[in-house]
């Protein structure tokens, strides 16, 4: 198995970065965890870790996808990427932005006053959850989407052969691209600022995120057990199209209570409950097509790919549903049970969506036929291991808090530091496990190919 | 219409072919998968548009009803809100429920606890409660007060009713024998949103629960007139106010925890 267009290996570049970043998310990740039990620990306050691990995310992520992209529109176009230079300047001034931005939330955790007025706009925070990046960096955000979906598009057009998969995946790279924008201007009603706010959240995360999934999941599928190109673009297609039909008035269960009209309620409840439904069809094409499949070319890429599409639909599917009904919501609410979910999903929705993308096309690029998966299945088992029993005490100190915060009416410092200290604990516990899991993940990611097997 | 019937008619066809497992001839087949693929293909396309569309008509009419639900915001109240975004407060709080999830919710602080408390609070935390998790972030004092003002407004939105009040709050007690007169000042007055007794209650002010062994009547009753005068740090309000009798009963309650 080798690339058939040498400028495919730009994504290699990508996918380093992101392997890095998501190192760094997970040793911040346990730094917040043991902030929890003791909240002076380090030098830098809990908003800033916070800070540093979620965005380290959505950076990772984004990166790693983009890195997939340049990998899967010139196959699937068959033509070298429109301008190597382009994106291998793309992917320096992103590794800059990203640079800056960071040394800025970490100038901010040490002199708070740093993060001024500069033309209107924070200096170093913007002091918005997810999107704390700055006005000066949203821009050059954009800019680079901007390159980036450019140089994509103008790739396609040199040969013009419209697939499924690279329309449905530039198109979900464009939505994203621009509901990107609404999170970029300032309002003074903090129901509005968070009911802009969540188009970017929440239409990245539950929208335009998983359409970019959808297209990848029918590139890999198709890639690992050769299934018909027209049977996997077909579901595809249903899969994404659900997404959007669910997902986009799924919105509503996030203007339940931030101060807008009670109709998001029942538009909130009806459309979100129904969330679930496309990522369970997505774990039935997958199992369909592997049961199908008499020669599997890549094993350890093949049970990501599954692994993805099983816990996306318990992360995103169901950890979401349990709790997206209104009048459950209403108890459950801010506490940590959204925590859970957040976790679970974006472990089984993107964190292995980029790393089956990675076990796919990386043997290609680096030119081995067939690589030991060893360590593949090992870190697999030991990352998934750890993020369920996180995911799990963390449930575990939602459902003590809903109880005792919101139904029994104890305060919430109370409950946080005396009947959820056990689960604290075990989360910095299993979050160390995590961590090995994923220092087992980067040695193999550094090492494929590049050992005798 | 017509199209429309033809376009679910190719869906389904595809959908019937989709099972690969059925021996089909390929050139005929072919052809009709792609057709279905386009169907789907449209459907997935003219599908989200139209959602879409949907969620633009009723954002246009959310924006419409929001400033009803909400009191008018003021320069101090605008000020306000820049300062929660300056020290990234969301980077540990929620308010209407979103944020961190690491400290308390702010939506309703304002409406809870005294304002003279939320401004020493504000800055300097430890010096209020030793055992706070908030570190000094150098908020000065008209930081604080916009910041009050802000909070203030968060705590009149119309929220559809979150946070909802605790169900089983309301009942610790009452069913089992009356409230004495002592009892019945401490709930009026809301010490509970800032003191605990036996586990219920706020983790602001000290735990009262057994304040009786530490402290006797004269100290209680002439720390409820003036608080700093009996703790110099304390951003506890003055309750001087209160009548003679009500300020007995409380007392003798303070008095009886032991």
């Amino acid at each position: 198995m080798t690339i058939k267009h040498e400028s495919q290996k730009i994504a290699q570049n990508f996918y380093t970065f992101a392997v890095l970043l998501f190192l760094v998310q997970v040793v911040v990740g346990i730094i917040a965890a043991l902030q929890f039990m003791w909240p002076d620990f380090f030098i830098l306050n809990f908003n800033i870790i916070r800070s540093l691990h979620i965005n380290a995310l959505v950076v990772w992520l984004l990166v790693g996808m983009m890195g997939a992209t340049y990998y899967v529109v010139p196959e699937e176009s068959e033509t070298e990427i429109w301008s190597l230079p382009l994106a291998k300047f793309q992917f320096w001034a992103t590794v800059a932005a990203v640079t800056a931005v960071v040394l800025g939330y970490i100038i901010m955790g040490l002199y708070p006053q740093a993060n001024t007025l500069v033309f209107g706009t924070r200096l170093l925070n913007e002091g918005r959850e997810y999107i704390e990046a700055p006005r000066w960096a949203d821009i050059l955000i954009v800019v680079s989407i901007l390159l980036f979906l450019f140089n994509n598009f103008m790739t396609m057009l040199k040969t013009k052969k419209w697939t499924g998969i690279q329309g449905v995946l530039l198109g979900g790279l464009t939505v994203l691209a621009l509901m990107y924008l609404p999170g970029m201007f300032y309002t003074k009603s903090m129901v509005k600022d968070q009911y802009w706010w969540w188009w970017v959240v929440h239409l990245w995360v539950e929208g335009a995120w998983e359409v970019i999934a959808g297209a990848l999941l029918a590139f890999m599928l198709m890639k690992t057990t050769g299934v018909k190109r027209e049977v996997v673009e077909k579901w595809m297609y249903i899969e994404v199209g659900l997404v959007m039909f669910t997902g986009i008035l799924g919105i509503g269960h996030h203007y339940y209570w931030i101060g807008t009209p009670s109709y998001w309620l029942w538009i909130g409840g009806i459309f979100s409950s129904l969330e679930p439904v496309p990522l369970l069809i997505m774990v039935w094409d997958a199992f369909r097509t592997t049961r199908e499949t008499r020669v599997v070319t890549n094993k350890a890429g093949l049970y990501y790919t599954v692994a993805h599409a099983i816990f996306n639909f318990v992360g995103a599917g169901l950890w979401g549903v349990i709790h997206t009904l209104p009048q459950v919501n209403k108890w459950t609410h801010g506490t940590q049970i959204t925590t859970a979910h957040g976790h679970l999903a974006f472990y089984g929705a993107y964190v292995l969506l980029v790393l089956a993308m990675i076990y796919i096309t990386l043997p290609a690029i680096r030119g081995v036929k067939e690589f030991n998966p060893s360590r593949a299945f090992k870190s697999f088992w030991i990352m998934t291991i750890s993020m369920v029993f996180i995911v799990l005490t963390i449930t575990g100190a939602g459902m003590v808090q809903t109880y005792m915060e919101r139904l029994m009416g104890l305060d919430y410092v109370a409950v946080k530091a005396n009947y959820n200290l056990w689960f604290w604990i075990l989360r910095a516990v299993f979050g160390v496990g995590f961590l090995y899991g994923v220092v087992i993940f980067v040695i193999d990611y550094f090492k494929l190919g590049k050992e005798r097997t | 219409m017509h199209s429309r019937i033809k376009l679910i008619d190719s869906l389904k066809r595809g959908l019937g072919s989709a099972d690969t497992r059925r021996p089909f001839s390929v050139s005929n087949n072919l052809r009709e998968v792609r057709m279905s693929n386009k169907g789907a293909r449209n459907l997935f396309i003219f599908g989200s548009l139209f959602f879409f569309l949907i969620f633009i008509v009723l954002t246009f009419d959310t924006m419409g009803k929001l400033d009803k639900r909400a009191p008018e915001i003021t320069e101090e109240v605008n000020a306000g809100k820049m300062a929660w975004h300056k020290y990234d407060c969301i980077g540990c709080h929620t308010i209407f429920g979103n944020g961190s999830y690491f400290a308390p919710d702010m939506t309703k602080v304002a409406e809870k606890k005294p304002k003279g408390y939320l401004k020493q609070f504000l800055m300097d935390p430890k010096a209020v409660n030793p055992k706070a998790s908030m570190p000094k972030l150098g908020i000065t004092s008209d930081e604080a007060d916009k910041l009050i003002s802000f909070l203030e407004w968060i705590s009149k939105v119309d929220t559809n009713g979150w946070p909802p009040k605790p169900i089983l709050a309301g009942a610790v007690g009452v069913a089992v024998k009356e409230l004495t007169e002592g009892q019945k000042v401490y709930q009026s007055l809301g010490c509970s949103n800032c003191h605990m007794i036996s586990g219920i209650g706020g983790t602001t002010g000290p735990d009262l629960t057994g304040v009786g062994s530490k402290r006797d009547g004269a100290w209680l009753s002439g720390h409820f007139k003036n608080p700093k005068a009996y703790v110099p740090n304390s951003a506890m309000p003055a309750y001087g106010h209160l009548n003679e009798k009500d300020l007995n009963v409380l007392t003798d309650y303070m008095v009886s925890l032991k």
